[in-house]
Order: C-alpha cells, then structure tokens, then sequence
C-alpha cells in the first residue's frame, strides 16, 4: 500500500517550513498539503461529505425514489408480508420497487428509513458535538488559565462527570423530564426528545475534551509568549483570544471531529436502550433493535443499519485520524 | 498506525463483501403443518374448554394430586417482565399476582386439578366448598384443624372476618368487589369504612374459632366460587400493617418471601408451618423458588430455545413467545414438549372513555377504521390472536352466539370508506382521540398501527405510552385523560353474570368499568338477567345484550383475542397453563434433576 510513503511525505512536509525560503505556507496549507496527500483521509472525506448529503438531501431522495419513511406499504398492500408480518419475498422483500426491502411487521421502506435515520443521528449528534465542544472549550480554558480554587473544582467536577454512570442515569430520566413538561393529552413532541438526548449527551461529552484543553492551556499559560503578553499588559480576555486559543485548535479539531462518530453511536445506543426517538421517527439505533428482535427470520434487516452505522464510524473515525495526522504529523500513536 | 488503518479497512472490506454475500430465504407463508387458522382456530390442538365441578369435603382434603413424574425438592427459577404489583391479596386482582399469590396466600375455596382441564372447586383452608342455607343467602364455612400462619399461630376464623373486613377500608381499591357488596350495597365503601375503627361487619359472624358464617342481602348460589378468587385469600388481624402489607404480607402458604428486590428478584423459601396434609390444591414441590424480573418476553423465549444451563429448570408465569419468534418456536419440532398452547379466556377491548368520547358516530368510525387485520400481523398472525367481534368471550360463554356489527369479517383491514362517512355526519368533522397503551415493544408498533390506519380515515390520534407496572392503574382511574385504551376482562368463573355487570357496573377508581357506561336502563336490565332463575334463557339474554349494547352504546372496540404459546425449561414438569387464569400454574410445578 501507499500508506508507507505518505508518512514519509508528510515528515517531508514538516520540513519543508525549515528549508525553502521562496515559498511561505501558513499552517493552514501545510495541513491542506498533508491532508490531499493521504488516501485513507480522502476517502473518508468523501464518505463523511456523502452521509451529509444525503441526510441534507434526504427529501428529495424521498421525491425521486417515490416513498416515504411513514407509509406502512407492507400493511397498505397486500402480498409485501406474510401472516406474521415477514416479508414474503427472498432478502427481507428487495425488489425494484423496495431497494432495500421492508420492515418486519409495520412494513415500512427500509431505504427510506435508512436515509432519513441519517438525519435523526446526524442531526442530533452534530448538535451535541457542538454544544459539547463549546462547553469543553470554556471550562477547560477557564480552569487551565486561572488555576487554583477554580482549576481545583473544575477539576472535581470533571472527575464527577467522568465517573458519572450516564447511560442509566439518561434511561431513568428520561421519562421523568417527559412526565414532567408533556401534559397527559399531548403526544410527547419529536422536538422534546431531540433536545432532550441532545443535552444529555451534550452533558456528559463535555468532561474529556475541558480535561485535556485545561492540560494544554497549563503547559502553555507558563511560555515566554504568554508572559509576554502579560507584561506588555494585556487582559485575561485578550490572552485567552489572542493568545492561547489559537494554539488550542489542533486539539479541538482533532477531539470534535472524533466526537461526532461517538455521539451517533451514543444515540444509536441509546435508541437501542428504548430512550432515542420514537417509533414514528426513522432511527438507525432502533432500526438495529427491531433488526435484533427479528434477525432469525430476516437477516436481511439486520445488515443494512448495520453497514450504514459501520461505514460512517468507521469513515468518520479515520477521517479525524487523518485530520489529526494532517494537523500534527509528529503525533503517532 | 499503518496497521490501524489497514485493520480498519479491512473490516469496511468485510462488512460489505457479507452485504453483497447474504441471502435470506423468503418467508412464503405460514409454517409447515400448521392450519390455517380461522377465527379462533388455535396452533396446535382443538381447544377444550375447562370442565369445572363442585368438589366435596372428602375431594377438600389433601394432599393436592401430583402431577406425572413428580419429584420433590430443587431450585426452579421463575423469569417474567413484570415484578407484581401487590402482594397485598386484597389488592389482587390481575391474574399474574393472584396466580403468585397460590404460593403464599391461601383462601377459603380454591379450584382444584383433578386432570388435565378438569377441575373441582373444594376448601382451601375450609374443610369444604361452603354449605349454603336460607336460599342462597347464608354461606357457612368450617375451617380445617392444623391450618397455621407463618409463625405457627392457628388460622381462626377472626383472620377470616378481618379479611373480609379489611377490604371495605380506603386504601384498598384495586381488589374484587363481589362478596362486599353482596354483603352491603354496590357502592359498598359507603356502608362500612373498614375494621380499623373497631367496628364490625354485623352480617358476618363468627360463632367459635373454626365457624364463619356470611349472611348476603340477596341470594347469591356461586358465592364459593367468589370466595374462590385470590382477592379474597386471608391476611391475619394480628400482623396486618394496612398499606404496608403490599410490600411484606405474611404468609399461609407453602413459602415464604426471603428476599424481594423490587423490580428485579424475589426468592422464596419453604413455610415450615405449612402442612401439605391440609391443602387440596398446591403440590408446593420445588424447595426454592427464585424469581427473575425485567426480562423481555423475547430475551425469555431465547433463554428457553437455548436451553441452557440453569434455564433448562426455568419457566415463566406469562411471558409468551413474542410475534417475531412464533415461526420459528411453531416450526421446530424438538420444542414440541416444551410447547403449551391456549387461547386466552378474557374479553378484550379497547375502551372509549365515554366521559371524553360522547359522539357515538366517532366511536362507530373508529370500530369501522379499526385495523383488526393489521394488529394481528403485527402481533404474529392467526397462530397468536384470534378477530373475535363479541364481548363475551367465546371461551367462557356457554351458549354463545356471534354476530358481526361492523362488518370484521369481510373487511377485518378496516372499512375507511364507512369510517370517513360516519365522521361526515358526526359534530366534529376533524376529531382526535388520545390513545394510551402500555409501553412495550409489541404495543408500540401496535400503536403505529392503529394510528395508521384512524389518521387514514380522518381521526388524529394522540399516542400516550403508559408505564407497564402501573398502565391498569392509570387507566381505571376514573378521571383520567384518555380517550381510548386496552383493558382486559376475564371472567371471574365461567357465567356472563361475571363480565357484563363488571364492565358495565358501577364506575369508581379502580373500578373495571373503564368505558365508564352506566345508564339506569342498563343496569336493570343487567340486574333481571343476573337474578333468573333460568341459565339457558339468562346465557341467551347475556348473548343478547352484547350486540345491544354494540349497536345502542359502542362502548367499545373489540380487540384480537391473543392466543398464547409459551415455552419452559427442559427440566421443569407439570407446567401447565391454567385455563381461567390463562396463567402457567404454580401448583403442579415441579424440577426435575
């Protein structure tokens, strides 16, 4: 494979910032350079851009292909599931008319589910990759710049969150916040849940990323620059801006793009536990439940969320390798 | 980092070389040998009903009869979903803590297996089914020598007194009804608020120890089959904690509760003081019982199927074997002995809340739009429920007559066309109906289903998922605010008597009249049936009112009647399920080595 070279490369790359004088290159363009470089990486890219844009695209998939992800077909027309809800048809019902097969029992389109399940993961794990990101960032900066008491209770609350036991701390509340804002003749609304998973996994995502910036933050606090600044006057505001942060964005990069894959198997997970969305909301972690239940008899239910759910982690997670190594090509694991 | 990637990819590699790879068969159809089943056509063999007769005194002595193959002592686990929600017997009424309540709760009378589907109603703790005097007003029960609490202390007939007693207090709602009202008033919390002000009920009494004697207002001739329901199993005057008794009852059956952890176990010991000599009815032979809960029906079916293990001396009261394993359990020939089959004994319905739904035309609609077909599918075919049309259960009913109101067996798919129709002309041409179902996995797809098939016919359904332990007491609640929702009503021993004035009688907390139908009209119409003398012309004129009461009042949506299959342990014998509690009885259990 290529992969020897391209390390090779990018140590060629690093030095290149040492020898050449005509050309000036930004960081920026030195990652973009290491970046093209590596295969694995843009492949992955690529995959990642696709999941976007099919979720992003999902209703128009939805137009051309001529389904929805509500329609129960298997119930509507007879002849798609046998007498106990099977489909009659080799492969869990693939046919040119259903890509991807049906649904046992409810009989809904198991291609549409798929794209639209890519909405409900993507959406809700961008969402809390990006709250958990900013909460990351400002404890992290807040307890590494001011040290002392502060460091010392961030610190503690970290190790709380850490050690928190958040699947089963989100299974028993979640019915309770429902309980609590969904009045008894109401359904409990899609948006609800969302949010609800979001800041829960938002709330326990936060810990690891204010850990690791509040290391980088104290390593740096000390450095001559730093104390430069300080000198010359500036304001905490300013040091952090100006100063720290900009060192700071390798790491953040690199964790949040290695949070998002977590965060869709986290709700995945969690619809599997029966607290994600609802039954009327496609979902790939549910799909995968129902696909357990059912797998004896229909196989073919199973593999689908399963290579989509595998594929984009597995991607996503090479992708912020790639981005890491890109970024930093002295870091090897 | 080389060989991290290239691992990975070669897992991308795989995963999509067993995607292009895997074929699974199609599913043509229903299994091999098994008929195709009609409206109530159950699996496996023609259902027998139950043969139920009076026993006599010499029939009320023990011990109980032993199964084939019996053998005494070992450890059979007990795996189910639900921990049960009282172990106050007052407070039983739900047929899963009622059947646990055998094992620790005795009773006056109880049935007793005398074969396969045949059974004698004798004395549990009485040395017989009760004499009865003053036509049918008076009962008379003796209690038996040598019948003891968990303690050693006598049971006397003051423990019997206080049961009863005990029942009219307030904090006692989710138990039956029948013998407090017979021996007071329908509304019978009002007559007698409880024993624990000291005072007494004056038509019970108690002429010595062993003597009991019930004197009813009218004449009720099945008043020892009453007596017979685990509501009325006895609790003891000296060790009654009231509320508290829920969580830690005191034993006069066979075992005892060692350990309870709520929601997840229980494991019971032997009652030394429990003499087999004097109990007709529990064999009581396994030495431990230890009891698993918070598992799903279809995990339970998979541990049954493996047969692994300890799982192989385990068994379940009523986990059944879920939709998506029904092929599979029916196909397979080796599970054939582990296999019991029997259609359920209850009416089931879903409720109207006739305080929220006062249109009839909408109520008609949603009968018309009802997906009868659909929820069977998706339940796991005509091998797991039966489309049944009536309110009485054809099971339980002798004489029974169907009749087909909204055209189920033509369209069972549901007929939208009508449904839209009857909105048409109904008050409120976009109407919504808050349907409440008990949360689990079944039931969610169910409610896919139904709410599919309502919204196609105009009707917004508001789908409220309810918790499971607590889902009937939600629900019958009086005040509650759903439109409609599923209940289930069994009878309570085989008489129409024991359906149609239940679930059509007095509303309360609680209470089983969960429609909440109650018109004066009805209620005496109910009454005349209930007192003729004549039981082919009263089983004539139940069958009657059932499709009067459908086409004046549509209380109701008749639901599939579940026909269940469950499966139990390799080492485990005499599990049977009981035919009126549709229950695997604990009676007969017992492990093999």
């Amino acid at each position: 494979m290529t992969t020897p070279t391209s390390t090779e490369d990018a140590i060629d790359a690093t030095s290149v910032t040492e020898t050449s004088g005509a050309v000036g290159r930004s960081p920026g363009q030195l990652m973009w350079m290491r970046f093209k470089r590596d295969r694995t990486g843009v492949i992955s890219a690529i995959i990642v851009i696709f999941f976007f844009l099919v979720a992003l695209l999902a209703p128009v998939i939805s137009m051309v292909y001529g389904k929805d992800p509500y329609t129960l077909y298997g119930q509507d027309m007879p002849g798609l599931l046998n007498d106990y809800g099977y489909p009659i048809q080799p492969n869990g019902g693939i046919s040119s008319e259903f890509w991807f097969g049906l649904e046992p029992s409810l009989g809904r389109d198991v291609f549409m589910q798929l794209v639209y399940g890519i909405r409900t993961s993507l959406g809700i794990a961008v969402a809390a990759t990006l709250i958990t990101t900013t909460l990351g960032i400002v404890v992290g900066i807040v307890a590494g710049y001011a040290g002392g008491k502060t460091d010392y209770f961030v610190g503690r609350l970290i190790d709380l969150t850490l050690s928190f036991p958040q699947t089963i701390f989100i299974i028993a509340f979640t019915p309770v916040v429902e309980s609590l804002l969904v009045p008894a003749d109401e359904e409990t609304p899609v948006w609800l849940r969302a949010v609800t998973l979001t800041i829960m996994l938002s709330a326990f995502g936060w810990a690891g990323l204010a850990r690791l910036l509040r290391g980088y933050v104290l390593s740096m606090r000390e450095r001559e620059y730093v104390e430069a600044a300080r000198v010359t006057g500036a304001s905490p505001g300013r040091i952090v801006f100006k100063e720290l942060l900009p060192n700071l964005w390798t790491p953040i990069l690199i964790q949040s793009t290695l949070l998002l894959p977590a965060m869709v198997t986290a709700e995945a997970g969690l619809s599997f536990l029966g607290v994600g969305m609802g039954e009327l909301v496609p979902d790939w972690g549910r799909m995968f439940l129902r696909a357990t239940q059912v797998y004896q008899n229909d196989i073919t239910y199973l593999i689908f969320p399963g290579v989509a759910l595998l594929i984009f982690v597995v991607a996503f997670n090479l992708l912020g390798d790639s981005v890491r190594d890109a970024f930093d090509p002295k870091i090897k694991r | 980092m080389n060989y991290r990637r290239r691992s990975a990819l070669a897992v991308l590699a795989a995963a999509t070389l067993t995607l292009v790879g895997a074929c699974a068969p199609g599913n043509q159809g229903a299994p091999a040998g098994a008929p195709t089943a009609g409206s109530s056509a159950p699996a496996q063999e023609p259902y027998k009903p139950a043969v139920i007769t009076l026993g006599t005194a010499e029939d009320s002595k023990g011990p109980a009869i032993a199964p084939e193959g019996v053998v005494k002592g070992g450890t059979v686990t007990m795996i189910d979903r639900d921990d049960f929600a009282h172990l106050d017997p007052a407070q039983s009424y739900v047929n899963t803590a009622t059947n646990f309540g055998l094992l620790i709760h005795r009773g006056l009378t109880g049935y007793k297996r005398t074969a396969k589907g045949e059974y004698k109603l004798v004395g549990d703790l009485a040395t017989d089914a009760g004499q009865v005097s003053d036509g049918g007003k008076t009962w008379t029960f003796t209690l038996k020598d040598g019948v003891k609490w968990q303690d050693g202390s006598a049971i006397t007939s003051a423990d019997v007194r206080w049961t009863i007693e005990r029942s009219f207090a307030d904090f006692i709602t989710f138990g039956p009804s029948y013998i407090q009202q017979w021996l007071t008033q329908d509304d019978y919390k009002k007559a007698y608020s409880g024993p624990y002000d000291g005072k007494q009920l004056e038509n019970i009494e108690t002429p010595d120890d062993k003597t009991i004697v019930f004197k009813f207002k009218a004449p009720h001739a099945d008043a020892n089959y009453a007596f017979a329901m685990g509501g009325y199993a006895i609790v003891p005057k000296a060790k009654d904690t009231k509320e508290k008794y829920d969580k830690e009852p005191f034993s006069s059956g066979p075992y005892i509760i060692k350990s309870h952890v709520v929601d997840k176990s229980m494991e019971l010991a032997r009652n030394p003081h429990w003499d087999p000599a004097t109990d007709p009815i529990r064999g009581a032979y396994p030495d431990v019982w230890k009891l698993e809960f918070g598992q799903e029906a279809l995990q339970i079916t998979d541990r049954f199927i493996a047969d692994v293990g300890p799982d192989q001396q385990a068994f379940t009261f009523y986990a059944a074997v879920p939709p998506e394993r029904l092929q599979q359990v029916l196909n397979d020939a080796s599970l054939a002995d582990r296999r019991m089959v029997s259609p359920s004994p209850y009416g089931n319905y879903y409720y109207f809340n006739l305080d929220r739904v006062k249109d009839q035309k909408l109520r008609q609609a949603v009968n018309y739009a009802w997906p009868s077909k659909q929820i069977q599918q998706t339940i796991g075919g005509p091998q797991a429920a039966a489309l049944p049309t009536t309110i009485l259960n054809e099971n339980t009913t002798v004489g029974y007559k169907p009749y087909d109101l909204f055209g189920k067996t033509t369209k069972p798919e549901g007929d939208i066309e009508k449904a839209k129709q009857l909105i048409a002309e109904s008050d409120n041409p976009n109407p919504t109906i808050v349907y409440a179902y008990n949360q689990t996995p079944v039931q969610e797809q169910v409610t896919v289903v139904i709410k599919n098939a309502l919204e196609k016919a105009g009707i917004k359904v508001v789908a409220k998922p309810l918790d499971r332990k607590t889902y009937y007491d939600s629900i019958s609640q009086t005040k509650n605010e759903f439109d409609l929702y599923w209940g289930g009503w069994g009878a309570d021993w085989p008489s129409g008597s024991t359906v149609m004035p239940i679930i059509f009688g007095p509303v309360s907390d609680g209470g089983q009249n969960m429609s909440h139908l109650n018109t004066p009209e009805l209620t005496a119409k109910m009454k005349e049936i209930s007192e003729n003398p004549d039981i082919d012309a009263a089983n004539a004129a139940w069958m009657a009112l059932d499709k009067e009461i459908q086409e004046k009042y549509t209380p109701l949506v008749v639901a599939e009647n579940r026909i269940a299959t469950t499966l139990h342990g390799s080492k485990v014998g005499g599990a049977e399920i009981d035919p009126q509690m549709w229950i695997v009885s604990p009676n007969t259990i017992f492990v093999k080595p």
